[in-house]
């Protein structure tokens, strides 16, 4: 979360560094095990004047929620820095310490795994509807010709049989246009049939249409709970002067844990155990 | 205790899942008159045109939410006489005390029971009675 700052003017840097990533690194260390400011880190043994340092900072960072030790000084009275480094790592544990209460790290870890997911289901809809559209255009590029070929033949034969009325053709010609149309009329219904199941096809590779609708309908649940969760997190990573207070203070929703809290309610009986309490 | 298939409830929530599933159960308890509100400004709308009996209400909703909901109840005379219970997730004592306070007949927190409801409104309908004797 917070980046290591570049502190070169003190000895102890490594040292800092490390009480730094315990503190920012949160629960898993609980800061009583924190060194105090130890004689041994101060290579100039001004002990005294590190307490009082230590004494002022902790001042100034205010009551932690846990027991935070503020880093140790540097010893070269850059008192500013450290002032700022510790309420950084301060920011740090408590930004940490509210995600994790609210359950927000592990709403967000939630909501980006769902991203791959996501991705998965737009390649599958991406896939399918090529596969219709293909499936489709190879139909039409089956009926296609078979519609031409009979356009073409019944009209060639239509201008056949015009040549019978214009008394154009001899009895010969005429008996083999009579055997040709007879051929011809024999086989349209083998090529009516070959289009219709081209067009049967056609409409079965419409099915896609309910798959991806079904699956698009869960990438927009999914990226809708991911903007929410970045947003929340966004904000409750404000600082908490920068927090709008209530009105929102009531449209809290449902409470997702209320271990600790006090001033939540976990069930029925509680509410009206409340109510009782206060006459109603 | 008044028959229940004539009094006409008003379920007002923004999601009509929730919406359904109250329906549902108050038809299951006898209540087979209900209408619908998805937020606290359609409902007002809808109280306002009279005919109801009760309101249930949830208290997150877009536009004007519940407490607004129970508080523009309560400050309409032709409406303040109305029952409202509260059905929500909302759990901070804070919201308890203030939905009692601006007048709320009832508060079920979610998730809740068929019990549960049906207690609750029995309890409203017998305090009904009393303060009408």
């Amino acid at each position: 979360m917070a980046k290591p700052i570049k502190f070169d003017e003190s000895n102890d840097n490594e040292d800092l560094q490390a009480l730094f990533d315990s503190i920012a690194a949160g629960s898993e260390v609980p800061m009583h095990a924190t060194k105090p400011p130890d004689p041994a880190i101060d290579a100039s043994g001004d002990s005294d004047d590190l307490q009082a340092l230590f004494d002022s900072v902790s001042a100034q960072v205010g009551e932690p929620t846990s027991s935070v030790a503020p880093a140790p000084a540097g010893e070269t009275g850059s008192e500013d820095s450290s002032g700022v480094f510790s309420s950084i790592g301060q920011m740090t544990r408590e930004l940490h310490d509210s995600l994790r209460d609210i359950g927000h790290n592990q709403a967000l870890g939630e909501a980006t795994r769902g991203i791959p997911d996501a991705r998965e289901r737009l390649s599958y809809i991406v896939q399918m509807t090529e596969q219709a559209a293909s499936r489709a255009l190879n139909a039409i590029e089956i009926a296609k010709p078979i519609q031409d070929a009979l356009e073409t033949d019944s009209a060639a034969l239509g201008t056949r049989w015009g040549k019978v009325f214009a008394n154009q053709l001899s009895a010969e010609e005429f008996k083999v246009l009579a055997a040709d149309t007879q051929t011809f009329l024999s086989d349209i219904p083998k090529r009516t049939r070959a289009t219709n199941e081209q067009l049967t096809d056609i409409m079965m590779a419409q099915d896609f249409q309910d798959l991806t609708g079904q699956v698009i309908k869960k990438v927009v649940d999914l990226v809708e709970n991911l903007e929410r969760q970045l947003l929340s997190v966004l904000i409750e990573a404000m600082p908490p002067e920068m927090h709008v207070e209530p009105p929102a203070g009531l449209l809290n929703g449902p409470v997702i844990n209320a271990n600790g809290r006090a001033d939540v309610v976990s069930n029925q009986t509680q509410v009206d155990d409340l109510l009782e309490s206060l006459g109603f | 205790m008044p028959d229940p298939s004539k009094i006409k409830f008003l379920v007002v929530d923004d999601f009509s899942t929730m919406r359904r599933i109250v329906r549902n159960l108050l038809k299951e308890l006898g209540y087979t008159q209900a209408e619908e509100a998805e937020d606290g400004a359609v409902a007002l709308q809808k109280l306002k045109g009279g005919g109801f009996d009760f309101v249930v209400s949830d208290w997150n909703m877009p536009n004007m939410d519940g407490l607004q909901l129970l508080q523009a109840v309560r400050a309409d005379p032709t409406l303040k006489h109305l029952p409202v219970l509260m059905i929500t997730a909302e759990a901070k004592k804070e919201n308890i005390i203030a939905a009692a306070q601006s007048g709320a007949s009832g508060y079920i927190v979610k998730p809740f029971t068929a019990g549960t409801l049906n207690d609750k409104l029995v309890k409203i309908f017998e305090k009904l009675e009393q303060s009408a004797a």
